[in-house]
């Protein structure tokens, strides 16, 4: 009956150890060249790069998991449509080149019959889903890999107020909040007897949503006993406060933040020529 | 003459009232306390011991609003007007769930989080943080998640969390519950130690009578939220009307010495020792004590285990070894206790009885059939389980649909189900809150309804989870007098518990678990006397086994009512 926290990164790596300023200048240029890059190759090796670097800093294997199950059905989603139907736009970024077909779906099939699914949608849809692969694996990358109350700190240092810093955080942490209250409703349910997998659909929404009030009703009274808990202990959103961890850049920091600075140079710079979508 | 210092605390004629209750949880109360004093807040459930608590931080009314008359300054501020993040400075509060109490991600956050808000320098919170993770024992865990930790080391940090304030004035309700003994009594050494060497003034509710009465100097004891005592805590715990009429417990031996006067072994006029040092001492004044050790009850004898572990191990994900080749046989019709200390793997063991975790090595049987071959809900019609927090499992919006919601997946005719809920709901004596959202309710109540629900799939075997946790004497004994009912009919009773001197006249048999180990598996008498293993526990012997123990090496008893008994048939004796 473990509580679900804050996910975290499994070990600590010179990664971890970064300043979160440092890592949200990663997270900018590596952002910023997704969005400006139009060269699927290009970007898909930004997104692998990022996807082996969550492994490197220790991501946990469920969260990628989830990302993937998650994700799937929309990515396939999004390599259909590009191959299929987005040929106008994948033209025009071509000077109006003919686009090569891979498949034709024959006549006989309902409402898709004829359609012909091209290389060049193809590759423009994985140039999208590498965009949102690179942005999906930057945030656990930069967050889990950052204690939250160093997260604070960074953002305080960066002028955020204190108050909204801490709201922001504290998000984060409600989400792990919900988790649990779901999680410890279902176990209960499964130890008063309550087997969720032997009814209909119908019948489980109907249970579910004889419940849901009391949930979201029982995570209301643990965020007003938060209240009362963070009064309690002088917190009053104010700025004036100090901290434990004082967020000093250190030279690596430094370091981090010259090399990315560099390397969003020179991803403007590639932009509009190794960048372009070239089909 | 000197001056006499001005009070701390401060109350005139204070009554208040929650928004949503007609009546006043706190009733014309005026008392001071002065700086450097240690005070206990006794009383029954629901007398306002916690909305006091909250008062003297001003969290009520500031935060519940409610009515509130009267005056009440805490440090030269009145709780009233003054906010609360500026009383914090002046107040520590620890409430009685420390999980509830964490809001930062790290242990040493967690104590400098108030620190950080009241704009000390880094260098002075990391020298307070420092000292007081090692006040509370905490010191090697500072990195760690608080959810990592146990419900006791949660209460610890809790703790160092308002003694790194340095506040003049600690408020601590129930900050024992869920403690095991040894932790019990050093979280009492240490207020102890706090108020000789920092004058910290402590006002603490606890149930814990024996730390207790060996710490406080004075006690308040609140009855239906009026001031029914205001004296030194010796006066009011033998005070021979007051305890009895609102069902509270003395420590063991003051209750023992008391028996012992009511059968004229202890002079009238001197007053019944109130710890266990001065009941000690009383011995000497005492007739020499019989051996006392009669017959361990026979094991019930309903053919094979219901409940078995074979070679059980438990290693986490994380690589912690929690259980270590654990083999146990639980007979049918069984009253036992699992006991030690926090993080003894007692938790772990439960969670493979309800297949919530399978183990790593060896197997769990049922009939000597293996959980594994059971699904969680299939297994809850046999085994029901009444968890510690009565909060994490509360889900529905009425206690009658609480209780009834086990009912809705059985093959249950629709009065079959009607009869079950109507039995549950009076066996806890819930049917006049049928209505009432269980969240409206007390600890105790909410505790009631869950095992309300759990009783109504009438499960062979029943595990509780420190039931008696935040239960004054009286509901804790309702709980209690429950399980024997049901095991009387029959049910398989496990009662997982740190206060085993509300235990001896219920369980048959105890199970003292250690480091992931079963270091002993006993009957009740024996393993309440087998001191030195329970020392390596965490567990501490009652108070009753210790002066038995002292009065003469046979003596077995476990309860007062033994302890005296060993005098008292000598007496009886020509």
């Amino acid at each position: 009956m473990s509580a679900p926290t804050w996910t975290t990164a499994t070990r600590q790596t010179a990664f971890s150890a970064l300043d979160f300023r440092a890592k949200l200048a990663v997270f900018f240029t590596a952002t910023f060249a997704a969005v400006i890059w139009d060269n699927p190759w290009l970007n898909l090796g930004l997104a692998a790069g990022i996807g082996g670097g969550c492994l490197a800093v220790g991501i946990p294997g469920a969260y990628l998991r989830l990302i993937a199950k998650v994700m799937t059905p929309f990515f396939a989603l999004l390599l259909i449509t590009h191959g299929f139907f987005n040929v106008q736009h994948v033209q025009r970024l071509l000077d109006g080149r003919d686009l090569t077909a891979l498949f034709t779906v024959p006549e006989s099939i309902w409402v898709f019959g004829g359609a012909t699914f091209s290389r060049e949608g193809a590759l423009f849809g994985l140039n999208a889903i590498a965009k949102s692969l690179t942005f999906l694996l930057l945030v656990p990358l930069c967050v889990f890999t950052t204690d939250p109350n160093h997260l604070v700190v960074s953002l305080v240092r960066l002028k955020l107020p204190y108050k909204l810093a801490f709201v922001l955080t504290s998000t984060l942490r409600f989400f792990p909040l919900i988790f649990e209250e779901i999680q410890a409703v279902i176990r209960t349910q499964r130890l008063r007897g309550f087997a969720a997998e032997d009814l209909s659909p119908v019948q489980r929404l109907r249970v579910y949503a004889k419940v849901a009030v009391p949930v979201i009703l029982g995570a209301l009274h643990k965020a007003q006993q938060t209240e009362v808990v963070l009064q309690a202990k002088g917190f009053s959103g104010s700025s004036h406060r100090t901290y434990l961890y004082e967020a000093k850049l250190s030279s690596l920091d430094y370091g981090v933040i010259a090399l990315t600075a560099s390397a969003l140079i020179l991803a403007i710079v590639i932009a509009p020529t190794l960048g372009q979508f070239t089909g | 003459m000197p001056p006499t210092p001005a009070p701390l605390v401060s109350l005139r004629d204070v009554s208040y009232a929650y928004p949503s209750s007609t009546a006043p949880v706190l009733r014309d109360l005026s008392f001071d306390i002065a700086p450097g004093e240690i005070v206990a807040l006794l009383g029954p459930s629901g007398a306002g011991k916690t909305t006091l608590c909250l008062a003297l931080m001003g969290i009520v009314p500031q935060f519940y609003r409610g009515r509130f008359f009267g005056e009440l300054v805490v440090d030269g501020q009145d709780v009233l007007t003054e906010p609360i993040h500026a009383l914090s400075r002046s107040v520590g509060l620890v409430l009685q769930d420390p999980a509830a109490q964490l809001v930062t991600a790290s242990v040493e956050n967690e104590v400098a989080f108030a620190l950080e808000n009241a704009a000390l320098t880094a260098s002075e919170i990391r020298e307070r943080v420092a000292a007081a993770l090692t006040a509370v024992g905490l010191e090697a865990l500072a990195k760690k998640h608080p959810h990592e930790l146990s419900g006791g080391q949660q209460q610890r940090l809790a703790l160092a969390a308002a003694l790194a304030q340095q506040p003049p004035l600690i408020v601590l309700d129930e900050p024992t519950s869920q403690l095991d003994p040894a932790s019990t009594e050093e979280v009492f050494a240490l207020i102890r130690r706090l108020n000789a060497s920092h004058g910290t003034t402590f006002l603490v509710a606890s149930h814990a009578m024996e730390e207790v009465a060996a710490t406080a100097t004075r006690a308040l004891v609140l009855d239906a939220g009026r001031l029914a005592a205001d004296a030194p805590v010796a006066e009011v715990i033998r005070d021979p009307a007051l305890f009895p009429r609102l069902h509270l417990r003395r420590p063991e031996v003051t209750q023992a010495y008391a028996e012992l006067a009511a059968h004229g072994l202890w002079p009238a006029d001197q007053s019944w020792p109130c710890t266990l040092a001065e009941g000690m001492a009383g011995l000497t004044q005492l007739p020499p004590a019989q051996p006392f050790q009669p017959a361990p009850p026979a094991a019930p004898d309903r053919g094979s285990p219901i409940l078995a572990l074979r070679d059980v191990t438990h290693t986490y994900p994380d690589g912690t070894t929690a259980l270590r080749k654990i083999n146990l046989e639980i007979p049918r019709g069984e009253y036992c206790l699992l006991i030690g200390e926090n993080g003894a793997g007692k938790s772990t063991l439960l969670q493979h009885f309800l297949n919530l975790l399978r183990p790593t090595a060896g197997d769990v049987l049922i009939d000597g059939v293996s959980l594994s071959d059971f699904k969680v809900a299939e297994l809850a019609r046999r085994i029901g389980y009444v968890p510690q927090n009565p909060d994490q499992q509360l889900f529905n919006a009425t206690v009658e649909d609480e209780v009834a919601f086990s009912l809705q997946n059985t093959d249950l005719t629709p009065d079959e189900k009607s009869a079950r809920l109507e039995q549950a709901l009076a066996a806890m004596n819930l049917e006049h809150l049928r209505a009432a959202h269980p969240f409206s309710l007390s600890k105790g109540d909410r505790a009631r309804v869950v095992i309300a629900a759990v009783l109504s799939l009438d499960p062979e075997v029943l595990i509780f989870d420190e039931p008696t946790t935040g239960q004054d004497a009286a509901g804790a004994r309702a709980i209690l007098d429950l399980t024997r009912d049901l095991h009387a009919k029959g049910r398989t009773i496990v009662i997982v518990t740190h206060h085993l001197y509300l235990m001896p006249e219920y369980a048959r048999r105890v199970m003292v678990m250690g480091e992931g180990q079963l270091l002993l598996d006993a009957p009740v008498r024996e393993a309440f006397h087998a001191t030195e293993l329970l020392a390596r526990t965490a567990v501490r012997p009652t108070q009753a086994v210790a002066l038995a123990r002292a009065s003469h090496p046979q003596n077995r008893a476990i309860s007062p009512a033994e302890f005296v008994a060993s005098f008292a048939r000598e007496e009886a004796s020509p």
